[in-house]
């Protein structure tokens, strides 16, 4: 994991005195509202509906139990003893004190945590495979890279005040388990036929109000390049992109207005004058930054605990199953710590439970979580021998519920609950699917649902295989529903069902959707198999055809 | 209005061009009277500055920046970012050394990213925001990204 150096800290204090400064002046008048929203907004503050909301980057889903723990601590003095995991990796606090944000920023600081660039029209979090480093298929470890692109893009002079946010994702694997297709830029790295490294560049894609797929505009950058590369795009998106209407400010619109090849182009004519020049990588800095990712030294262990282990209780079986994963190293697995259980809403955890993980991590993960885009947790190297004690332990506090990846592992945005842009509730949405489809979701299979409370989509309801989203209909809530869409590396927008289905529906039109699938699926076929074999229209009648 | 260069509150050397006005020495132009008196502004041999708006690409006055000893960019609103692209393309790519500064809507917490990319100048609408702008220009110590060339 990467540590500070003394330049590092120095800029996360000097940032933490100066939005002091700022936030001291607001309350005193002598910044108006609107002078100081986009300076809170660049701190990942947002003003919601009950109180403000503080985002908290967590660079590309990576944290130390250290960082838990003072988590765990800041929700304490400062909240209401739980965080939320959002879909972009990062943590946020839902019920600080405006006056209070400086010295919550303060305790952060003291664990290398910031909130820099967390919200407001600039360069957001750079996010990530989870599984990096430690899956099979990895052509690269991308994290040194998104260190690299975090600290180019970190207090950028020229890129805080875009025409809208712009986020980037960086995938080392085909596999993409970082949604790098629905990001302004999405960075897949590969090797030429020499072996050299680089990136494919995607551009253009976004979800929100117009969900877009990524473009590739550029098929191979020597990771040389990759900060020139990446400055000519932002300039020409900074220059061209359209500041008349934040609904068409993303580049997402910018490509799509200008054509891919005309963009292309503009990038190019400023990447001429750049490239090679000062933002060039040389081997020292990427070989730096190289080193604090290299993987543990990782003990020679076989199966034989764990094999017995399964055989003797049903439930770790099924956990196993259900919520770990293959690693690179054999008597090693990866665990997903379900941030789905039934008791509170997706995404949460609560003071008790940061403090075990914190405690867990140190125990059985070298001292390290991860977080996911679908909001969950992951423990990346754990021994098998230490599974059952990780997941006897898990279990009692409510983080081992076996259903990642099924229908009640959904990612869902705060909703009218939190949100001041929302326009109908997700958790209500949620709890009932969860009460509806716990008993059933293994069976069920995998299945990805995704429920955003309005149409900004930051539960990424249009690329859920069930994607709902929440819409207001003369002041009630109604939720309109897509099928077939896909978060993989074949990255697919959903097809819209058909008409809004009212609240107290939404849970029966859910089941009637499974129970069609289940009625048509070949053995262990899976959704969006069965989904493209059949199509959309017998979801339609089952649905339309009964009211 | 206060004018804030080398970190310290300046008389302002230069003035805007009034209509129905010749220019002097040290007068501003708009990048329409640039257009329309090109051949006066250049045997004139007189020092002339042009003010241009930040969404304006520089093609459109490059010729002007062998001649002019200042580029003003305009800010319409203090949220539009595009004048800070503007003045580091100017310093980068056209090497254009003389002063380029800041003017409409700049904010004192803009003054430490406005110096980043190459504004030398930065025009303020009061001796108080000028004063906290140069305190800002202390916020921080260190910084990720290499700075303009011209600095």
């Amino acid at each position: 994991m990467y540590l500070y150096n003394e330049l590092d800290q120095t800029l996360i204090n000097e940032r933490v005195e100066q939005y002091r400064d700022q936030t001291k002046r607001f309350l005193n008048g002598e910044l108006t509202d609107e002078q100081f929203r986009p300076l809170r907004l660049m701190n990942g503050l947002y003003i919601q509906t009950h109180a403000p909301m503080l985002r908290i980057n967590i660079p590309y889903g990576l944290l130390s139990s250290k960082q838990l723990r003072m988590l765990a601590q800041v929700s304490r003095q400062y909240d209401k003893d739980y965080v939320h995991f959002t879909t972009r990796q990062n943590v946020q606090f839902n019920w600080p004190a405006l006056e209070e944000v400086p010295d919550i920023l303060a305790d952060l600081a003291s664990v290398q945590m910031h909130s820099i660039q967390s919200s407001g029209s600039c360069i957001r979090n750079i996010t990530s495979d989870p599984l990096a480093g430690v899956c099979a298929d990895e052509v690269e470890d991308p994290r040194p890279y998104c260190e690299i692109i975090r600290q180019w893009s970190t207090l950028h002079p020229e890129f805080s005040y875009l025409p809208r946010k712009f986020k980037i994702a960086i995938s080392g694997s085909p596999q993409d388990r970082a949604v790098t297709q629905v990001h302004d830029i999405g960075l897949h790295m590969k090797k030429d036929v020499e072996g050299n490294i680089g990136f494919e560049v995607l551009v253009g894609g976004g979800l929100g109000r117009t969900p877009v797929i990524g473009q590739t505009i550029a098929d191979f950058i020597a990771e040389a390049d990759i900060l020139s590369y990446l400055d000519a795009i932002l300039r020409t998106y900074n220059r061209y992109g359209r500041r008349d209407n934040k609904y068409k400010a993303r580049i997402k619109i910018l490509v799509r207005e200008t054509g891919l090849d005309t963009f292309k182009a503009q990038v190019d004519a400023e990447w001429k004058d750049s490239k090679g020049g000062e933002l060039s990588l040389d081997k020292a800095e990427i070989q730096r930054v190289k080193a604090f990712f290299v993987a543990p030294n990782y003990n020679v262990s076989d199966d034989t605990k764990l094999n017995s282990d399964l055989e003797n209780s049903g439930a770790f079986r099924q956990w196993f199953n259900q919520n770990t994963r293959e690693h690179k190293q054999t008597g090693y697995r990866v665990v997903s710590l379900s941030l789905k259980s039934p008791h509170r809403p997706p995404g949460d955890v609560t003071y008790d439970q940061l403090q075990l993980i914190a405690n867990l991590a140190d125990q059985y993960n070298l001292g390290q979580a991860r977080s996911t885009h679908d909001q969950n947790l992951a423990f990346t190297d754990v021994r098998t021998e230490d599974l059952f004690s990780l997941w006897q332990q898990l279990n009692e506090h409510q983080l081992a519920t076996a259903n990642i990846g099924t229908i009640t592992d959904m990612i869902c945005c705060p909703g009218l609950d939190f949100c001041s842009l929302a326009n109908a509730s997700s958790i209500d949405i949620a709890q009932g699917i969860t009460e509806t489809f716990t008993d059933s979701a293994i069976e069920t299979g995998s299945l990805k649902l995704k429920m955003s409370g309005c149409m900004n989509g930051c539960g990424h309801h249009s690329i859920g295989e069930i994607g709902i989203l929440g819409v207001d209909k003369k002041g009630e809530q109604w939720y309109q529903l897509t099928l077939g869409g896909s978060d993989t590396h074949e990255t697919k927008l959903g097809e819209r069902l058909g008409r809004a289905i009212a609240k107290k529906d939404v849970i029966s039109t859910v089941n009637d959707i499974v129970n069609t699938y289940k009625l048509h699926r070949n053995d262990e076929e899976k959704f969006a198999t069965t989904f493209k074999r059949i199509g959309i229209q017998p979801f339609k009648d089952k649905v339309y055809g009964t009211r | 209005m206060a004018l804030v260069k080398n970190k310290q509150i300046i008389q302002d050397s230069w003035h805007y061009l009034r209509a129905e006005q010749t220019p002097l020495a040290n007068t501003i132009v708009s990048l329409e009277y640039w257009q329309q008196n090109k051949q006066a502004l250049i045997s004139n041999k007189q020092s002339f500055g042009l003010k241009v708006s930040g969404d304006v690409p520089v093609e459109s006055f490059s010729e002007a920046l062998k001649h002019a000893s200042l580029i003003a960019v305009e800010f319409p609103v203090f949220s539009d970012g595009r004048g800070y692209s503007l003045a580091k393309t100017l310093r980068d790519k056209y090497q254009f050394t003389k002063e380029i500064r800041a003017i409409g809507d700049v904010l004192p917490d803009q003054a430490f990213y406005l110096s980043r990319v190459g504004f030398d100048s930065l025009e303020l609408k009061s001796e108080l925001s000028a004063k906290l702008a140069i305190e800002k220009l202390a916020d921080f110590s260190v910084y990720y990204q290499k700075d303009s060339v011209s600095q």
